[in-house]
């Protein structure tokens, strides 16, 4: 028998009742779309989160007060840490450390020309500057001779949002806290994930921020910068040494504080979304299983159907094997054009919605031959029982059946 | 006239276990011989047994007990797959109803035999077409097989038998369907078969067609009764 011919008759025979076939195939196209829309969107987004955090390079880390993991994100608490920690790791010439930078913040009501808004107002010293590689649209960025003086510097939509588009605001004033602060400088930071957060952000001299804003001591982080990168962990671990001496802690007691390195962080947020992504693929991956049952569902009507069919195949000379796979090609048919239908939906589905949500455009082709995978298998499990149910009819009652 | 041997059977019954398990006799003690180049009509009123004799005939039944032969190798004990390989080869059925393929062209309907029998697509081609210029229905070769009227589908039906060159063409009721005139000009189409040579056997239970037949074996309540030469 060939498989051209069965191949052929499979397309006709489903063509003839294309209705019945378009919604057979539904619950495989549903199922593989799904599994490559969120497989794809998972991996546009760990594209994304990667592209933006490494703009900071990997060559960095910080410290947060507080011994838990939220820390690293502002969420700790405990033993603040001071200015005078970060200037003694700066005095402590640990090798590898290239900046030390101490930053506090606070989320702070800036008004300007009767627009009053509240922005994340940042403490820093010129380090931080150096760090963060801000493009300076007008005037200047915080420098040595700021300190005390009350400066700020707008990210470029805080600019935009109190004195309009287009417009130079270095010398004009703002308010915080009923203290007026001169504009020395607006910024634009690249990158529209951690570099927009500082675009709509101001930044002010840090003891600026801890005398008049805070009115406390307590920075927010340390961040802290190195030369190489090969040795950041060891570079961490000294550091980690140095405060724990510093800060007296205990032999066996927990840190009171955490440091988290942009290395660590993206792991951290690439495992969590890879996770997250492979089990939704995995749970949409079911509904392929579920479709399948559709397809044998489907495939048992048609054999039902077609008895008298199969009983004048048996009688021109058809073999059992023929029967199976003339059936089982039907099945086969089904769920791989289904998966393939599913597949070109999946991939223009997440290319459009990476398109709008500004995400970068990847198509997970690991997934696209899971997909092409599990659709066939589909097709041959789920058609294997009807197919063999087929087969096995013997040519006189197939005949016979009314 | 001397015919060889070509379908033998010696002492057939065939049994049905009925659902409430009763033991059915569809035909008891059946001892009779095909002989190559006969026309003979197995005639009988309904559930005398005829169409059960047919398909032991044809090799889609096997005996419950007996010997069955074709051309004198006894295929009783013959595998689904072995009994495949006589019906494509050496047997040619011709069917009342549901004799075509649907949604199938009648080109199709006619290769299909010799798919299952592996010759090659343009052999195929070139064959059933030559089957349907013989049924004098070439010009239906594209049509699907569900627009024919009922002589033309018996007529592809004739040409799909023939295709594989069988040594004999079984009729099951084959003009059942049919209006007196077209079921005739059938008949007729048999007839020639048999004097170039092919053997047919043709299952009716109207005299008038079974008149075209040179033997008439009469069956009733599962067993030969009669079988005359005219």
């Amino acid at each position: 028998m060939e498989y051209r011919e069965l191949f052929l008759s499979a397309i006709a025979t489903l063509r003839s009742n294309l209705v019945r076939t378009v919604l057979t195939m539904l619950g495989i196209i549903i199922g593989t779309s799904a599994v490559i829309l969120i497989a794809s969107i998972g991996a546009s987004s760990i594209a994304f989160i990667t592209r933006e955090l490494s703009q900071f390079g990997t060559n960095y880390f910080q410290i947060a007060p507080g011994a838990n993991f939220m820390a690293a994100f502002g969420g700790g608490s405990g033993e603040p840490l001071t200015i005078e920690d970060s200037d003694a790791i700066r005095d402590a010439q640990i090798p590898n450390i290239e900046t030390v930078a101490p930053i506090g913040f606070a989320s702070r009501p800036v008004s300007a020309n009767d627009v009053n808004k509240t922005y994340l107002v940042y403490g820093l010293t010129p380090e931080a500057q150096v760090m963060l590689k801000p493009t300076i649209l007008y005037g200047r960025d915080i420098a040595d001779e700021d300190e005390g003086s009350k400066v700020i510097v707008l990210g470029i939509d805080v600019s935009e949002d109190l004195f309009g588009n287009d417009t130079d605001p270095v010398g004009a004033a703002v308010t915080i806290d009923d203290a007026k602060y001169r504009v020395i400088g607006v910024t634009k930071s690249s990158g529209s994930f951690m570099g927009g957060f500082f675009n709509s952000a101001v930044i002010v001299p840090l003891n600026i921020m801890m005398r008049e804003i805070r009115g406390d001591e307590e920075l927010t982080e340390i961040d802290i910068s190195v030369t190489d990168t090969e040795i950041l962990d060891e570079t961490m671990e000294e550091v980690t040494q140095f405060l724990r001496v510093r800060r007296n802690i205990k032999d066996g007691d927990e840190n009171d504080f955490t440091l988290t390195s942009f290395k660590e962080s993206l792991g951290i947020i690439e495992t969590v979304t890879g996770l997250l992504t492979a089990l939704i693929a995995g749970v949409s991956a079911i509904s392929l299983v579920v479709g399948g049952v559709g397809v044998m569902n489907i495939m048992l009507v048609s054999v039902a159907e077609r008895t008298r069919e199969i009983g004048l195949l048996k009688s021109i000379g058809a073999r059992d094997e023929d029967i199976l796979a003339q059936f089982l090609i039907e099945s086969v048919v089904i769920t791989v054009s289904g998966g393939m239908i599913g597949i070109f939906l999946g991939i223009s589905g997440s290319l459009l919605i990476a398109t709008v949500a500004g995400l970068p455009r990847v198509v997970s082709f690991p997934w696209i031959v899971i997909a092409v995978v599990i659709s066939t298998l589909v097709g041959v499990v789920f058609g294997l029982y009807p197919a063999r149910r087929a087969s096995r009819l013997s040519p006189i009652d197939a005949l016979r059946h009314e | 006239m001397k015919h060889t041997p070509l379908i033998r059977l010696e002492r057939v019954s065939k049994h049905y276990i009925l659902e409430n398990g009763d033991r059915y006799p569809a035909l008891t003690d059946i001892t009779l011989t095909i002989g190559q180049g006969e026309f003979a009509a197995i005639m009988g009123p309904s559930g005398s047994g005829k169409s059960t004799l047919m398909h032991i005939l044809g090799a889609l039944d096997t005996a419950s007990s007996g010997c069955q032969f074709f051309r004198d190798r006894d295929i009783s004990a013959y595998s689904p797959n072995q009994l495949a390989e006589i019906r494509n080869r050496d047997i040619g059925f011709v069917f009342q109803s549901f004799n075509l393929l649907p949604r199938t062209s009648v080109l199709k309907n006619v290769e299909r035999p010799m798919v299952y029998g592996g010759i090659e697509k343009n052999e195929r081609r070139q064959r059933a077409l030559e089957m349907l210029a013989l049924m004098k229905i070439a010009d239906k070769a594209e049509s699907m097989s569900n627009r024919l009227s009922g002589g033309q589908v018996q007529r592809v039906a004739i040409a799909r038998a023939l295709v594989m060159d069988p040594a004999i063409i079984l009729a099951d009721e084959p003009t059942g369907n049919l209006d007196t005139k077209t079921a005739h000009e059938i008949m007729e189409f048999i007839k020639e078969l048999n004097k170039k040579g092919k053997t047919i056997v043709v299952i009716t239970h109207e005299e008038d067609i079974a008149r075209y037949a040179h033997r008439q074996i009469r069956l009733l309540d599962g067993r030969v009764v009669s079988d005359t030469h005219t």
